[in-house]
């Protein structure tokens, strides 16, 4: 009858249903289990920012990309402390030969050197790498060193003559031919610069500089599968899912000095949650597996004690150490020209409650002397003349300034002390911003006088606002890394009319002049020694005349699975040196 | 032959505010091919009494005491004694019941043919056709016209007077010995209730059943009732032949039920007549005789005995029973 | 013999219904239904057209990157994705290539979508339809996974319940359908992430990710079992409690009182009569919630690293890729209306007293 069949069938479908369901979770495999000698490597992102070799920029990736994929002529030593910030030699012989007053840079390719299909590595993929910069509308946000360093004149509009590889009209493609040239045997690589670059072979050590194969070149498409030149290749890359490197077979470590390659197979797990990311990892689910993202601030302290030492369950799997970038508040000096009102803002500053904002001083980093780290070393020497500082602030010196300013600049004085002008303060929005906002309010209120007032700009909107001079505001909030291990990255950028990343607008000050002759001479000096002391000079200098308010000096955490070793913080990139973990 | 018998039948529901006693010890027969009304105001018990008889009051619900003595083909078996099972059988088979608010007690989303052959279906097995010509026959019965088609009709569609032929239809499929109709017209117009009346006794005497007619409307007694129950308060205060109990009411309660139907030949200015008061609550009863708030012969009772004493259900000739003091002989 | 309760009692479709006269009236409702919401849809596509065309961003500098800030790559863009022609145009250019398909650019840099075309995401370098034809699966199979579960878990438990009304089982599913209703899904998926599957090992983290049922089913369930439990989870809880009380109100109509005086088994009254007119606003209730779900189950979708379109839909607004953000509220707006219309149908077919027309 019609209707007990139909009960029946229902049934049926509800058992097989019930049925596949258990089947399918019976062959559930757990996390690492498939391939023992595989290092995993988690990450909240849901793709690598960039995977092409001309357009990466962040420490990490080049990190990441240049220990496993991507060789470059010039590699900084894989070592810890100051040992790995000397450069190396990488795809060239040597760390490379200067001449013509540091104007000509010559690098040779060594031999054995191939792409992951087995074609040999040459000078026309070398200069072909480098001329992919040149298209920035397609070849976006990598570093443009190559444009700003290498001969090649420039259009009326500011913009390189030569527009890279692509471009077929209104393209000087002799210029870059005459700027990069290869020798006959295609191995010797010569750059012409316009103008005297004394450490050009540590720019050689970003991945722009990587050989990139004209047939394999697709444009904005190679981002997703670039070839390799390194120990593995991409045998998977699928964004919101994963990336697996394995080895390549075409890579002989015989052409390569510096790369290791310890697991035969490399994963990338893309999308992970960030609590799930850290959880995993903190749990030892996988043993050999790493995050490659900040750990959360919730889950510090499970791995930290309060002094910011490792706990004895996570010693060996994780590190606090300082990263390469320094925190400031830079200021305008054009409209902030009072030198009194200048350090009453830096002894008025109530750091402890700032950094407890970040986990604490354990984990959030020590409170700057200058612009540059101590961990660069030749260039480090302790600022002096800071002594009233106190963490909590020192209102007795804040006040003193404040007295002294009122004699010395009655007119700044008083605006910054008027409730409906103070000082303006541009800070990019979000949580921590705005909690930073009143810490830094009422410290100022409470320990100057000033009255501060806070300009909020949308991350995308901030950099076009600060570097305005009509638009930036008394202080803004900056943070700087040397682009290599010379703080020739950083004084000149910072504090030169031209720079990079020139918030502080100083060069109407008085001593300007002087200034500017010293860091251009700094900048050309050979002696690396001698060099150093000089930018430690610098510094000293612009912290006495305050053209930025110290701030932090931030640190980073890692942590890692029990069964990962080598694990080293690589301080010329501001990351793990990946290539160097192995499994234990 | 007696068809059923209903012994010291008591329903009772407790609830927060106390014991509500809906039935009350009531006791009736009724023989075969017999009609049997049930009369009384809201509340006073008549549907209770007849879904404890059916088994309709789940045991969560209320305590149900007493004896059901039913004549199946098999023989005498009490109702309430038997397991669910057993008397699951008898429902709809044996024992009919159709209700009063035709709309509601239907399904809304099956036809109404469906819901006939389920009720054919449940008690027979035999093929659905056969089931589906029954459903057809019966309907034509009830007087549906064009069964053939209506028989795909849903609930909604049929007019009241339709829907009331329809349940009775579906009431009737299994041939039961015994129908029982809550208040089937009451929701109808005057004119259709007469039909409903006619077809129920003509279906009666057709398909030789007893009926159970629960009613308040004294005017569709007297025309389709053997006997009369009436009862007040969970009780059965007056039993009698329906002659009998027009021509000569023994209750006070009876009589102001009689009084109060519009009669034809009085005068239309005339006022009509009611009995004052309300009926007790069933949790607390008063003392005494249930009716005595409201009853104006009482003062013919010496000192305070309806008041103070039940009166018994005592038979004042061999058909008539009352529940009074009055007439009583002592 | 005591009475058996089953479940598995039969829900009997009515065999008749006069089938002529209903099919000419649903076809004449179905197209009146269909006409309105293809005007509904052109309302709410220009709607979130005007909405988007009035934000305070220029879509074409979004189309760069966010370190980008070259003015002339900003043009080129502005020029090449139509940004800079007037609105009702761009609104007539996007309805158009709904239909037919829409290049962008010229020459080298001709890019081409092809019917339905929502548009171009410069940040993904992808036609919006083949980003969205990549996510929908995933949601597709999200969704329907997590509603079968909550229907089964939540329609079952709530009949448990009130059949045993005041039992263990009532109690244990009201504590259940608190617990439920309370807990957000993103706390739901990370509890049993940390929990369950990370510290306790009860059941282990998936190896890999998502892959379409077709590639691997094993895995395909594996990935999204533990989705569909905090879904259903949340889901099921609310339905329990609508399933019980639903259960319990239709147990006192009349018409039940009616197949009891018939003498129906317990379980045929419950399967067949009490179920079939309790569960009918049920159709309604899950048909919207699966359209809900449809557009994209976003926290879930994160917590448990589905490449959905509620994944899409959230880059989308961080990143402010506007041709996407436009295209899945449009998708929203289109499952909503249609889930309705299915919804009405659907529920026609159920209660003969809805009259559809």
């Amino acid at each position: 009858m019609a209707r007990v069949k139909k009960s029946t069938s229902i049934a049926i479908v509800a058992v097989v249903a019930l049925a596949v369901l258990v089947a399918g979770l019976a062959k559930m495999s757990g996390l690492g289990s498939s391939n023992k000698n595989t290092i995993t490597y988690l990450t909240h992102s849901e793709i690598w920012t960039h995977a092409d070799p001309n357009r990466n920029y962040t420490g990490q990736h080049i990190a990441w990309f240049g220990s496993y994929m991507h060789r470059t002529l010039t590699a900084y030593a894989r070592a810890e402390g100051a040992a790995g910030s000397a450069v190396v030699a990488d795809l060239a012989t040597d760390t490379g030969r200067s001449s013509n007053g540091n104007k000509t840079w010559e690098f040779t390719l060594r031999d054995g050197a191939t792409f992951e299909d087995g074609s040999a590595i040459t000078c026309a993929d070398v200069k072909y790498g480098v001329s992919r910069t040149f298209a920035t509308d397609v070849i976006t946000d990598g570093p443009t060193y190559a444009i700003g360093m290498l001969d090649i004149p420039s259009a009326a509009d500011g913009s390189s003559v030569y527009k890279g590889p692509y471009a077929t009209a209104k393209n000087d493609v002799a210029a870059y031919d005459k700027a990069v040239t290869c020798s006959e045997d295609n191995k010797t690589i010569t750059f012409n610069l316009k103008r005297a670059v004394g450490d050009f072979n540590y720019t050689t050590t970003y991945l722009s500089f990587s050989p990139v194969p004209k047939a394999a070149d697709d444009g904005d498409a190679y981002d997703m599968h670039p070839v390799s030149s390194g120990p593995y290749k991409i045998e998977k890359y699928k964004a919101k899912d994963e990336m697996v490197l394995v080895r390549n077979e075409n890579w002989d470590q015989a052409s390569d000095p510096i790369r290791k390659a310890h697991p035969d197979r490399i994963v990338v797990r893309f999308g992970m949650a960030e609590e799930v990311r850290d959880q995993l990892v903190l749990n030892d689910s996988d043993k050999n597996s790493m995050s490659l993202d900040a750990i959360l601030p919730t889950n510090l302290p499970t791995i930290f004690d309060d002094a910011g030492s490792t706990k004895p369950e996570f010693a060996g799997r994780a590190l606090n150490v300082y990263d390469p970038y320094v925190n400031y508040q830079a200021v305008n000096v054009k409209k902030l020209s009072c030198l009194d009102v200048r350090k009453a803002i830096f002894y008025a500053k109530d750091f402890a409650a700032l950094i407890k904002l970040s986990g604490g001083a354990a984990f959030g980093g020590d409170q700057a002397d200058g612009v540059i780290k101590p961990l660069m070393g030749l260039d480090y020497a302790k600022v002096t003349g800071l002594d009233e500082y106190k963490p909590s602030g020192n209102p007795e010196a804040a006040k003193k300034y404040m007295d002294a300013a009122k004699k010395s600049c009655p007119d700044v004085y008083a605006r910054v002390t008027d409730p409906k002008r103070g000082i303006t303060f541009d800070t990019t929005i979000s949580d921590t911003a705005k909690k930073a906002a009143g810490i830094w309010i009422d410290a100022m209120k409470k320990n100057a006088g000033i009255v501060a007032k806070f300009n909020f700009l949308e991350p995308g909107a901030y950099y076009s606002v600060v570097l305005d001079a009509t638009k930036q505001g008394d202080l803004s909030a900056g943070g700087w890394a040397p682009d290599w291990a010379n703080a020739s990255t950083v004084i000149p950028e910072l504090f030169t009319e031209g720079g990079g990343f020139p918030l502080s607008q100083n060069w109407g000050d008085a001593a300007y002049k002087a200034f500017k002759q010293k860091s251009d001479a700094a900048l050309v000096e050979p002696d690396r020694i001698k060099q150093g002391k000089m930018w430690a000079e610098l510094n000293q200098y612009a912290i006495d005349q305050m053209w930025v308010i110290p701030g932090v000096f931030s640190k980073t955490q890692e942590v890692w699975g029990s069964g990962l070793g080598g694990v080293y913080f690589w301080e010329s990139q501001g990351a793990p040196s990946f290539g160097d973990i192995f499994i234990k | 032959m007696t068809l059923l018998s209903v012994k010291n039948l008591s329903v009772e529901f407790p609830t927060t505010d106390g014991l509500v006693q809906a039935v009350n010890d009531v006791s009736f027969d009724i023989n075969a091919g017999e009609t049997l009304a049930i009369v009384g105001e809201s509340g006073s018990g008549k549907t209770v009494t007849n879904l404890a008889i059916m088994g309709l009051i789940p045991k969560k619900t209320a305590h149900v005491s007493g004896k059901v003595l039913f004549e199946s083909a098999t023989g005498q078996v009490d109702l309430l004694a038997i397991d669910k099972e057993k008397l699951r059988r008898y429902r709809g088979r044996d024992i009919a019941m159709i209700f009063q608010d035709s709309m509601s007690s239907l399904h809304p989303f099956f036809t109404i043919g469906d819901q006939i052959i389920e009720a054919h279906q449940i008690h027979n097995k035999v093929d659905l056709k056969v089931s589906r010509n029954r459903a057809i026959e019966l309907l034509e019965l009830v007087g549906i016209q064009g069964a053939a088609s209506r028989i795909n009709s849903f609930p909604h569609q049929f007019s009241g007077g339709m829907r009331q032929r329809a349940m009775i239809a579906m009431a009737l499929v299994n041939n039961p010995s015994l129908l029982i109709a809550d208040e089937p017209t009451t929701a109808l117009d005057v004119t259709v209730q007469a039909q409903i009346i006619k077809i129920l006794q003509d279906l009666q005497k057709e398909l030789k059943m007893s009926l159970i007619l629960i009613t308040h409307d004294m005017g569709v007694v007297a025309g389709a009732a053997n006997r009369v129950n009436v009862m007040y308060a969970g009780r059965i205060v007056e039993s009698a032949g329906v002659n009998d109990l027009y021509a000569n009411p023994l209750m006070p309660y009876t009589q102001g039920l009689l009084a109060s139907v519009p009669r034809m030949d009085r005068p239309h200015t005339a006022r009509l007549e009611t009995i004052p008061g309300q009926p007790p609550s069933l949790i607390s009863l008063p003392m005494g005789c249930s009716f005595s708030p409201r009853c104006s012969q009482k003062s013919s009772i010496s000192g305070n005995k309806c008041e103070t004493s039940m009166p018994q259900l005592t038979n004042r000739t061999s058909e008539h029973s009352a529940r009074c003091f009055i007439g009583e002989s002592q | 013999m005591r009475e058996n309760f089953s479940l598995a009692s039969t829900f009997l479709v009515p065999e008749s219904f006069n089938r002529e006269w209903r099919r000419n009236r649903l076809f004449l409702y179905i197209s009146r239904r269909l006409s309105i919401s293809l005007l509904m849809l052109l309302i709410v596509s220009f709607a979130v057209y005007v909405i988007f065309a009035f934000l305070p961003f220029d879509p074409a500098a979004l189309t760069c990157g966010k370190n980008c800030n070259d003015p002339g790559i900003i043009e080129a863009n502005r020029h090449r994705l139509g940004y800079d022609l007037p609105f009702f145009t761009q609104y007539f250019l996007f309805l158009k290539g709904i239909f037919f398909g829409r290049t962008f650019g010229e020459g080298a840099a001709l890019i081409s979508c092809p019917a339905p075309s929502l548009g171009y995401s410069f940040q993904q370098h992808a036609c919006v339809t083949n980003l969205i034809g990549e996510a929908l699966p995933v949601t597709l199979s999200l969704a329907v996974g997590a509603l079968f579960m909550w229907l089964a878990l939540g329609v079952g438990l709530g009949i448990l319940a009130a059949r045993f009304r005041g039992g263990l089982t009532d109690r244990l599913s009201t504590v259940f359908v608190l617990v439920g209703t309370s807990l957000p899904t993103f706390l739901t998926g990370l509890l049993l992430l940390v929990f369950v599957v990370i510290k306790w090992k009860f059941i282990p983290f998936p190896e890999g990710n998502y892959v379409p049922f077709l590639e691997n089913p094993f895995q395909w369930i594996q990935i999204l079992f533990l989705p569909w439990l905090t879904l259903a989870f949340a889901y099921a809880a609310l339905y329990t409690r609508f399933v019980r009380s639903s259960v319990i109100e239709t147990s006192n109509e009349d018409y039940i009182r009616t197949a009891r005086a018939k003498g129906l088994t317990e379980s045929v009254i419950l399967g067949k009569h009490t179920l079939r007119a309790a569960l009918a606003p049920i159709v309604t209730m899950a048909g919207l919630d699966f359209a809900g779900l449809l557009g994209g189950a976003i926290l879930t979708e994160s917590v448990f690293n589905l490449p959905g379109l509620g994944r899409l839909a959230i880059k989308a607004v961080t990143d402010i890729d506007l041709p996407i953000i436009v295209a899945t509220t449009l998708l929203a707006a289109f499952i909503v209306i249609t889930m309705n219309l299915i919804v009405d149908i659907l529920y026609a077919f159920i209660d003969p007293r809805v009259r559809v027309a």
